[in-house]
């Protein structure tokens, strides 16, 4: 396909966008919830491997 | 994660990940500081990384500047704005500099005087974070929170939902909400303008 044949419905976008954030912030809630009811070195270590793959040695 | 309010002073037994021990590293050379933003909500369990660490610092003459740099050198940072000592104290009165380790730059210390009534704030207020493998000092929660909604880009309200700041907020907020000072963060959701925003917080 070429760039010039790519269709973008911005209505359906904009719908995604939406959802997307809230889906976003649903996982934040998630998340902090977890944080509390799990102990630290629980959503530690699944916190470090997003954190750690960012970082070189 | 225990808070201890009346003591300013977290408990915490995660495992330290690579910013962690960046940062330890770094804030094992100073007695006075505090960090602030983006990395306190990391710390304090959010979901994302930074590339950056702000930290805020009493000013000082130029004599205790070039002692505390040639430690931090000592410790294998660099300053990455520039490589001389005046320049770097000229530069640092007027803005932030930062400091990585050698030929790193990802990640980095944002270092900066404290200039304002709410550094020095989160500076006489800081809270103590106890870690396994050493402290650190943090600006107080509440306003984290009241200052993340001010920092979020303006716009409608599916975008700033979803600007990180906003979600900084909402991470600290949703971890702590049972243990904030309710008072003194309305003050500062006041000082700040940002009452509007409470709504993303909900």
């Amino acid at each position: 396909m070429k760039v010039s044949e790519v269709k973008v419905d911005l209505e359906e976008l904009k719908k995604f966008k939406i959802q997307n954030t809230k889906e976003r912030l649903e996982f934040i809630d998630f998340w902090a919830n977890y944080i509390k009811t799990h102990l630290d070195e629980d959503w530690s270590k699944q916190q470090n491997i997003l954190i750690d793959s960012q970082i070189k040695d | 994660m225990e808070y201890n309010k009346g003591k300013k002073e977290i408990k915490l037994n995660r495992e330290l990940n690579k910013l962690d021990r960046f940062v330890l590293d770094f804030v094992d050379l100073l007695d006075d500081y505090v960090i602030v933003s983006g990395y306190v909500s990391i710390l304090l369990g959010r979901s994302r990384a930074t590339e950056d660490i702000d930290l805020l610092i009493p000013e000082m003459d130029e004599k205790e500047f070039y002692d505390l740099l040639k430690k931090i050198r000592g410790r294998g940072f660099e300053c990455i704005n520039t490589s001389k000592e005046r320049e770097i104290f000229d530069m640092l009165k007027e803005h932030a500099i930062r400091f990585a380790k050698i030929g790193r730059p990802i990640p980095n210390i944002e270092f900066k005087f404290i200039k304002t009534d709410m550094d020095r704030y989160s500076y006489e207020n800081s809270i103590k974070v106890i870690l396994n493998q050493g402290k650190m000092k943090i600006s107080p929660i509440e306003l984290q929170i009241a200052y993340k909604l001010f920092l979020a880009a303006d716009g409608a309200d599916e975008e700033i939902q979803s600007d990180k700041d906003i979600e900084d907020a909402r991470h600290l907020y949703k971890v702590f909400n049972e243990k904030i000072n309710k008072e003194e963060f309305l003050i500062f959701i006041n000082k700040l303008n940002v009452r509007k925003r409470l709504r993303f917080l909900k």
